[in-house]
């Protein structure tokens, strides 16, 4: 075996990385978040309590933000998750060319965010866009640009969803495989409904690996900044304000250093919680049935 | 295929799939025709398409953005150093891991899952003010030692599924025979775990490649292809959609095409390794 000297000599590579330039950082934002700091002024340092968080939550912009998280994370996980869920099923029995409609499929994953901002901006675009060529050739009137008041979230939800699912289907595809195909054949047998299949199969078998890729999406839901800043800038008005957004314009172009860092520290928090959630789960569901 | 399993006649999975390839692609070929100068005219009634099939928009980039080689080559250059470190940092944690018996070491490796999922907005603000006082910001070293720690959790996370997975017979044997850890490490572990680690290595590279925020806020000099495409979407530079449509489709092609030719290797990665793993 490994000595214990070797096993610590071989973790330490990455404690040297994580601890400067991750742990502390978080660690300097919460303590930031209680205190009046503010980088490259000179002023007493001292504890203010509560009060950042105060001012930010006094904000009505941030308070938009904290709601459109909410639902932009309940919303866009649970339908990333199953429709993905739907793609691998669908890709599970081998065809000829599932090679290709499977890389064809991780297609929009592999696009930026950013550039997935600037693309659906022009594609909900009134002229030109994708979104009236159907309805034009239908000859209906022209719809309201998604971009608009009322829609705006609904049209940011939607890329998002469009960005992520292909992970998801990509990720499930390989554990839907491990399942022997008795069962299924069992299943068949049975006449068991698509439904059931996926109950009794499907579900018990991916359901702690549909747990990891569902933190993995509630954290990026919840940091979700660089696409809405480009397809929408955040608005009409603060309309689709998210948390990251806010903290990054706070304190990159307001100069509210230390708001910015208070409202960037409560979706650690928040992450810390559903993390919390995780470990409980796991711990749940690897109790043998 | 059993009988039962085509007893549906009407083909419902092959018309969801043509719908979620759709729904997938059509976006991407809209832009891509854009890109070469053919658009719908929506002003008549049906549309007409206006086809003036040219390349000039891919020319047009180079005006409106005149260093866009040159960010195409720092993006690469700092996704691979990025991946390099990631995967070496990650798969000699993920190792030590695999290869250690202690109480908690199930919380370490869920705990790496979670951080993994702590996006970087959430820490970023006070890492740009330390990455100053490290005089790192705005540095190549700088920058892809804050992309190494927003990956390499996940990294870990998914390696130590992978080398847990592996037989640890050679290993003893090697043992046994007086090999020093890190001997073994590259003549045993390292082959065997290298299919793991090519995929994970390709993941890494996407991410970074894509990331962001930590080359527009961390630097200034050093800027990647998705900080240029901000550039391609001010609103005062008015940029037409077809110029932009060409970028768009010059940032994604390199990497389409890298994970095409690694298409092979990507099949490999996978998350449900926890299942088999008895933490």
């Amino acid at each position: 075996m490994l000595t214990r000297r070797h096993r610590l000599l071989f973790l330490a590579p990455l404690f040297l990385i994580l601890i400067p330039f991750l742990f502390i950082p978080a660690l300097l934002g919460l303590i930031a978040s209680f205190t009046n700091y503010a980088p490259y002024q000179k002023t007493d340092l001292h504890a203010v309590g509560l009060a950042n968080y105060a001012h930010i939550l006094a904000d009505p912009d941030f308070r938009t933000a904290i709601r459109n998280s909410a639902l932009f994370t309940i919303v866009t996980v649970t339908l990333e998750l199953s429709i993905g869920l739907l793609i691998a099923v669908a890709l599970r029995r081998p065809f000829r060319g599932r090679s290709l409609v499977r890389l064809l499929l991780l297609l929009p994953w592999l696009i930026s965010p950013i550039a997935n901002g600037v693309m659906w901006h022009f594609l909900f675009n009134t002229e030109n866009g994708l979104i009236n060529f159907l309805p034009a050739v239908l000859g209906l009137p022209r719809p309201p640009s998604p971009l608009n008041s009322g829609l705006a979230l609904l049209a940011a939800m939607s890329i998002e969803i469009w960005h992520q699912t292909p992970l998801v289907s990509f990720l499930a595809l390989p554990g839907l495989l491990t399942i022997p195909s008795a069962q299924w054949d069992q299943a068949a047998l049975e006449g068991l409904s698509s439904f059931a299949q996926m109950r009794h199969i499907v579900l018990p078998r991916l359901r702690l690996l549909l747990l990891t890729i569902g933190l993995l999406l509630i954290g990026n839901a919840l940091g979700t900044s660089e696409s809405i800043s480009i397809l929408t800038g955040g608005g009409p008005g603060s309309e689709t304000m998210t948390p990251g957004l806010y903290s990054y314009r706070q304190a990159f172009q307001a100069y509210d250093w230390t708001g910015g860092a208070t409202a960037a520290w409560l979706i650690t928090a928040t992450l810390l919680i559903v993390g919390v959630g995780y470990l409980v789960s796991v711990r749940h569901l690897r109790v043998p049935q | 295929m059993n009988p039962t399993s085509r007893r549906r006649r009407f083909p419902v999975r092959g018309i969801f799939l043509v719908c979620v390839l759709s729904v997938g692609l059509i976006p991407i070929l809209w832009t891509l025709l854009a890109s070469l100068n053919i658009r719908p005219n929506d002003v008549s009634s049906p549309p007409t398409w206006l086809a003036y099939p040219s390349l000039d928009q891919y020319q047009e980039i180079g005006i409106a953005e005149p260093h866009f080689a040159n960010e195409l080559l720092t993006g690469v250059e700092l996704a691979a150093a990025t991946t390099l470190f990631t995967v070496s940092v990650a798969f000699l944690a993920a190792y030590s891991l695999a290869r250690s018996r202690f109480r908690g070491r199930e919380w370490v490796v869920q705990s790496c899952l979670i951080i993994a999922s702590l996006p970087v907005i959430a820490y970023l603000i006070p890492l740009s003010n330390l990455l100053d006082s490290f005089r790192l910001s705005d540095t190549f070293v700088g920058i892809t030692l804050a992309e190494t720690a927003l990956y390499a959790p996940l990294a870990v996370y998914v390696l130590f599924g992978y080398v847990q997975g592996l037989p640890i017979e050679a290993e003893e044997a090697a043992w046994l025979d007086g090999a020093r850890p890190l001997e073994t490490l590259r003549q045993i572990v390292l082959p065997a775990a290298a299919p793991g680690l090519a995929a994970t290595a390709i993941i890494v590279f996407v991410l970074s490649w894509n990331q962001v925020l930590i080359p527009l806020l961390l630097a200034t000099h050093i800027r990647t292809v998705p900080v240029a495409l901000i550039d391609f979407f001010t609103f005062e530079r008015e940029l037409d959609w077809p110029t932009a449509a060409a970028a768009l489709i010059a940032a994604l092609f390199p990497i389409g095409a890298f994970v095409a030719l690694a298409h092979r290797q990507l099949e490999k990665f996978t998350l449900a390794l926890t299942d088999q793993t008895d933490l």
